[in-house]
């Protein structure tokens, strides 16, 4: 392990080669002659891959090739990339200069670096033939996480009856338990992060958070090819294409890869490379956070118990509550505060154990939601309005108004916020542009009408 | 005698059935049975009965009569005809439909659970050689109305008139000897049959016994009885040999679920006993409920809790001296349809608490609730909360006794108390997520303070964990038992005297070697720093843990080879200093070291010392005030750390937790190991997670041993989810505590205020342990180890304190002048916490192979 170098100090970092073999995708990295950062990708009782889509899986596996190299990327981010195995093309190269610049702006602001120009993706310069349709069997792929919002799009799915699987990616006990109460069919893939970056971490190798919903949805594109599907519906609500701060004259926005530009970029390039009948969109993009929780509220009965939007990773995994939710991250405080106008408030206490609202140490964590006094933390959170919204319309609740932080809240912030600015109504809406295939547009009015 | 779903669900479980109903029969008695219906039939027949369509119904019936076939065939016994008679009754009932009289539909379709169950349960009685008469319940019990029934409940969750009935009982005698019949089912008035709802079968085996003023009413469970708390938050709670009605009643009540509440008011007024036995331990004599025990001493019964409960606070300045302001307040609850249980008043508020219904979790009762209190005072809802319950008869004048317990609420928020007008409870209501924590520490301090008397065999049997835990592991006699006759003659030689056993110390190291999942060891020396010990220790490869200079040069001079971890608190920039120079690897709990002194540790690596704060039970005492909370860096100050780390190329090599001392339960370690690896993933560098040490040691006498098999399994479990991190121990009191012994001889003897006092030359200041802990040794006179203990005395030392007590209320041998005495465990924190106060001289240290 002494014989490794910094990766802080290399010159290049190496895109060596990317494979496919019985269902084990492998993707190589290096910084310099140092040793290979081998990743793999296991794809649980692959099928043959039908010979008319190999060109497409060749395309889509060179794409999760270069996304995924992020991980390995950001810990040394140094000034050359060298990618050897076949050179992007320029629209291809222009996704990926996208994703690293944005993708990591969230790591290079906490780390107080520079990334600049050092991001470029080299490029052959020429325009790759269009992609032609594949005929794709007519199924859904729904990656879930255990949080709220993909179950509230399985429910959604659910309504209209078609042909779905709830795919993960990676152990989760805690994702696995609400993938079996969906009642779908479930698809579990494996992915082993090299173990060469851990050592590179204990060298002090820069560490941060990466676009992961990038990687994940390309490596979802070849589950798409690969089992059969025409369609990989996200759960990113509209709130996810909100900045969280701006640093050195760019957004930085911890969800971008959730984002709705990501997600158009994406889509429109899997079109012209990969297959013209492969939709990849997001089911709640139209909606709000506090859209999605109402949804919830009502559509996710089954999984009150199971489900959890906690970022502390449990592996874990245990009946009470404080086994899946941490009660101290702002997940679990946003989770909590958008859950409240729209459950039972006992309800909602016995799904958290605890109630965080009347909890006078927990005031920072909830100001930082509303932006009050801070900007909106690093997470997967919605806006600050909609934050002030659900605690407004918890402050007119005689059941809420005297826990500690409403109250402090009635008495302190509310009264310099525009109370005709307040309202949590506008926030149930679907509004805005989507990506969401004719086939499954129900599904917004199962979200809508929950 | 009753038997539950999972007995008559197996062939297996009505051969039990039919040799306990023969050695009672054997005994003399005629014997009543009263069945359940299979596992899992009521579930499946309630299931039928909310079925809208008629083939599902016919289905679902059909699946509950093959289960009865199957059952036949695995007892060897055709089919009866009874048994067939009932089945087509239930297949007419399931195509029919519900009719104009759906609740007595809904009642007489699950009432064929306990029909089939009881038909078939006689046959294969017969079969067997025992001549048992099928009687129908519905012919027995009679349901009256009570007045605050409804149809429904009148119906679903009916009440019987449990007066002694001699014709009943007549009649019965005249039909034979061995008796049959159902639970869960009565007839009312109309002659509709009807259910008793929740716990219906115990219910009805209780109505039996009154109405026949049996000898006895058994009950046949998976479990021996009641317990003082629930085994699965507390392994060490004891068996409850004898209760009274009430003191049942209340325990069933406040959160036992093995006998629901009502089945006992039946038995009260004929004075029928009730006994709850294991039935897969027939031996085994369990909980017998009963008149009132005259003659036993006060003692507290059990510690009970109920969650999820919800309180409502109402605060009002208008409320004093106003009529009706009440009456206003529970007319609202009324009208919600919310009932009340606990209540707490005082001048301008009033708190209650509502038990925990579904109607509560999934409507908007309290929302609407809360909308109407407001509109007279102001409204708080509270939850989730736990009522953690005390039982036992005469709690007032057991209150003096319960200091301890009071300190540790002291620690939480209490948002209510309520002391049953019956005395027969004491009630504190807190945070639902603080209980589970809690509850073994409380039954711990009860068992300690002598309010909840183990001592007692009359009351208290085994623990659950002798039971069913896999056994109590077998104390093995302490060393010094073997070792009298030695720590006799060094006693006499020079007292007092601390002798430290090695085979003993020595034994422990092995304990803590076989944890496959520890990578590596650190005795914490602050527990016992004597040189042979360190010696010892080292030697089997562990490293030593210091806090001080003075430590570390201790550790160096006796195990120079032995690594060094250095875990100071608060220590000056030259004991980093003094460290940093002997290589030890340093562990900071601190944002200082690093922001004023970064440029010391430059290049280094170091270990990070956090406080994991709440979400950890143990830690629950920071919440308030964060007293004793001195030692860890607060978890909101991390990200300031890594930054001052960043900036000093200082690298963060482990993460270091420990959770206090004395710890017996092996969960805990499972959960600050598993919170230290998801906070680890948050700093790349992280090789180490230290969890530090608290291997508790039991003391008192009942106290179980920390279970170490059990200890390595979650450990192990949590490092299979996390095999990046090496883990790391740092155990001190574990090691030596047992090993260690203080001898002492007796001075004086005197009674003063009806306490007998027994004085010894040792005191506080060589073992400061009890005045400073309260904690207990046990103390034993070693002159006089086999004589009967027959006085009650108060050992006490030399030093000018009122606190110089090494124990109270022990009961030894009459002793006298020049005895010698043992005080055992005192090999940690012993002559290293003396003091030389009063001027007194310092025990020797005498180490035996």
């Amino acid at each position: 392990m002494n014989a490794l170098a910094d990766p802080r100090q290399a010159e290049a970092f190496r895109f060596v080669r990317c494979s496919h073999h019985g269902g084990t995708v492998e993707l190589v990295y290096a910084y310099d002659d140092g040793p290979e950062l081998i990743e793999r990708i296991r794809f649980p009782a692959a099928p043959a891959l039908p010979p008319a889509r190999e060109p497409a899986f060749a395309a889509a596996l060179h794409l999760l090739h270069w996304i995924a190299g992020i991980s390995y990327y950001k810990a040394g981010i140094p000034g050359r990339i060298l990618v050897e195995d076949a050179l992007p093309d320029a629209d291809t190269a222009g996704l990926l200069d996208e994703l690293y610049r944005h993708g990591l702006a969230e790591f290079a602001y906490r780390n107080g670096l520079e990334l600049g120009q050092r991001i470029a993706f080299p490029h052959d310069g020429r325009a790759s033939a269009p992609a032609a349709a594949l005929a794709l069997p007519r199924r859904t792929l729904v990656p879930i996480g255990g949080g709220k919002d993909s179950l509230v799009a399985v429910e959604a799915l659910k309504t209209l009856g078609g042909d779905a699987t709830a795919v993960w990616v990676g152990h989760s006990p805690l994702i696995a338990q609400c993938a079996e109460r969906t009642g779908l069919p479930t698809l579990n893939i494996g992915r082993e992060l090299s173990p060469v970056l851990f050592e590179y971490n204990r060298m002090g190798a820069w560490n941060g958070h990466i676009p992961v919903t990038a990687v994940n949805s390309a490596i979802l594109v070849l589950a798409a090819l690969l089992y059969g599907f025409d369609a990989i519906a996200f759960a990113n609500e509209r709130s996810a294409s909100a900045a969280t701060l701006e640093y050195e004259g760019q957004e930085v926005n911890h969800q971008w890869s959730k984002g709705y530009a990501f997600e158009q970029r994406l889509h429109e390039w899997l079109h012209r490379h990969v297959a013209t009948d492969l939709d990849y969109f997001s089911l709640l993009r139209p909606f709000a956070e506090l859209g999605v929780t109402r949804a919830f509220a009502r559509l996710g009965g089954e999984y009150f118990d199971a489900f959890s939007s906690c970022n502390r990773n449990f592996r874990i995994r245990g009946p009470r509550p404080a086994d899946r939710w941490c009660g101290q991250c702002p997940k679990c405080h946003f989770v909590f505060l958008a859950l409240a106008p729209f459950l039972p408030k006992p309800r909602l206490l016995a799904i958290f154990g605890r109630n965080l609202l009347d909890d006078e140490t927990q005031s920072v964590g909830f100001d930082a939601l509303m932006e009050y006094r801070d900007h909106k933390p690093f997470e997967c959170v919605g806006e600050g309005d909609e934050a002030r919204a659900a605690m407004y319309a918890l402050s007119l609740r005689p059941e809420w108004r005297e826990d500690a932080l409403v109250a402090r809240f009635v008495r302190e912030i509310g009264p310099q916020l525009d109370a005709g600015n307040l309202a949590l109504e506008p926030w149930l809406e679907a509004s805005g542009e989507h990506g969401i295939p004719a086939r499954l547009a129900g599904a917004l009015d199962a979200i809508r009408d929950a | 005698m009753k038997f539950g779903g999972t007995s008559v669900a197996a062939a297996e479980g009505w051969r039990n059935i039919r040799d306990l109903a023969a050695s009672r029969h054997a005994e003399g008695a005629r014997v009543l049975l009263v069945v359940s219906a299979l596992a899992g039939v009521t579930d499946a027949l309630k299931a039928l009965s909310a079925e809208p369509d008629a083939d599902r119904r016919m289905a679902a019936a059909r699946d509950v009569i093959d289960r009865h076939r199957t059952l036949a065939q695995r007892m060897d016994i055709a089919l009866p005809g009874t048994v067939e008679d009932h089945a087509r009754g239930l297949l007419a009932l399931a195509r029919d439909g519900q009719g104009d009289d759906p609740l007595a539909w809904r009642a007489l379709v699950q009432a064929h659970g306990e029909l089939l169950s009881s038909a078939l349960g006689a046959a294969y009685l017969g079969a067997a050689g025992m001549a048992t008469v099928w009687v129908d319940a519905r012919e027995c019990l009679h349901a009256v109305v009570q007045p605050n029934q409804n149809a429904r409940t009148r119906m679903l969750s009916a009440t019987v008139d449990a007066r002694p009935d001699a014709a009943l009982a007549a009649r019965l005698a005249g039909q034979g000897e061995v008796f049959i019949a159902q639970g869960f089912i009565a007839r009312d008035d109309e002659g509709r049959c009807v259910l008793l709802g929740r716990g219906g079968s115990d219910t009805s085996a209780a109505y039996f016994g009154a109405l026949l003023q049996a000898a006895r009413v058994e009950i046949w469970t998976d479990v021996a009885g009641m317990f003082s708390a629930n085994p699965r938050q507390v392994p060490g709670a004891r068996l409850l040999r004898q209760l009274d009605y009430e003191e049942a009643q209340e325990i069933a009540t406040t959160g036992a679920k093995v006998l629901h509440p009502r089945c006992l008011s039946p038995l009260r007024e004929p004075r029928v006993p009730l006994w709850i036995r294991d039935t897969h331990h027939p031996d085994l004599e369990g909980t017998a409920i009963g008149p009132q025990v005259r003659e036993a001493a006060p003692s507290v019964k059990a510690i009970s809790t109920r969650s999820g409960i919800t309180l409502v606070s109402m605060e009002s300045v208008g409320m004093w001296q106003q009529v009706g302001f009440l009456a206003e307040v529970f007319d609202a609850f009324r009208r919600h349809g919310l009932s009340v249980d606990l209540i707490g008043s005082a001048e301008t508020n009033v708190t209650v608490s509502l038990d925990p219904t579904e109607n509560l979790l999934d409507s908007d009762a309290v929302a609407a609730l809360a909308t109407d209190l407001a509109k007279i005072c102001r409204v708080k809802v509270i939850a989730p909360c736990a009522a953690v319950t005390l039982v036992g008869r005469g709690m007032r004048g057991m209150l003096h006794q319960l200091s301890p317990v009071l300190a540790e609420f002291g620690q939480v928020r209490v948002h209510l108390i309520s002391q049953s007008s019956n005395n027969l409870n004491l009630t504190f209501v807190v945070d639902e997520d603080v209980v589970d924590a809690m509850l073994p520490r409380l039954h711990e301090l009860l068992v300690r303070a002598g309010s909840l008397r183990t001592d007692d065999a009359q009351l208290f049997g085994p623990s659950w964990q002798a039971l069913y835990g896999g056994g109590e592991q077998d104390l093995a006699p302490t060393w010094w038992h073997g070792e009298r006759a030695r720590l006799l003659r060094l006693g006499e030689e020079q007292s007092p005297r601390y002798v430290y056993h090695l085979p003993t110390v020595q034994a422990r190291v092995d304990a803590l070697k076989r944890l496959s999942a520890v990578d590596h060891v650190h005795y914490a020396i602050k527990a016992n720093p004597h040189a042979r010990i360190l010696h010892t220790v080292a030697a089997a490869g562990f490293g030593l843990e210091c806090v001080s200079p003075g430590e570390l040069a201790a550790a160096k001079s006796a195990a120079p080879e032995a690594a060094r971890l250095f875990t100071p608190n608060f220590a000056r920039r030259a004991d980093y200093v003094a460290a940093l120079d002997d290589g030890a690897t340093v562990t900071l709990d601190a944002l200082h070291p690093l922001a004023h002194w970064g440029e010391l540790f430059r290049g280094r690596a170091v270990l990070l010392r956090v406080d994991l704060g709440r979400g950890l039970g143990h830690h629950q005492k920071v919440r308030t005030g964060g007293s004793g909370s001195k030692f860890g860096l607060p978890l909101d100050q991390l990200d300031a750390f890594l930054e001052l780390a960043r900036a000093h190329d200082v690298r963060v090599r482990g993460l270091h937790a420990h959770l206090g001392s004395g710890i017996l339960d092996p969960g805990h370690w499972g959960e600050v190991y598993a919170q230290l690896a998801a906070l680890a993933e948050r700093v790349g560098s992280v090789e180490v997670l230290n969890i530090g040490g608290g291997l508790g040691v039991p003391a008192h006498p009942g106290e179980q041993p920390l279970d170490m098999a059990a200890l390595d399994r979650v450990l192990t479990q949590v490092k299979a989810a996390y095999p990046q991190y090496r883990l790391w121990m740092e155990p001190g009191r574990f090691l030596v505590a047992e090993a260690g012994v203080l001898l002492a001889r007796v001075t004086q003897d005197k009674r003063k205020g009806g306490q007998h006092y027994l004085g010894i030359d040792a005191g506080m200041h060589n073992l400061i342990r009890p005045a400073l802990y309260e904690a207990w040794h046990e103390i034993v006179n070693l002159s006089r180890l086999d004589a009967q203990a027959t006085e009650l005395y108060q050992v006490v030392g030399p030093i000018c304190e009122t606190g110089d007590v090494l124990g109270s209320d022990r009961r030894l041998p009459a002793s006298a002048e020049g005895d010698v005495m043992l005080i055992a465990q005192a090999g940690a924190y012993g002559a290293v916490m003396a003091s030389h106060y009063n001027l007194r001289e310092a025990a020797d240290e005498i180490v035996i192979e």
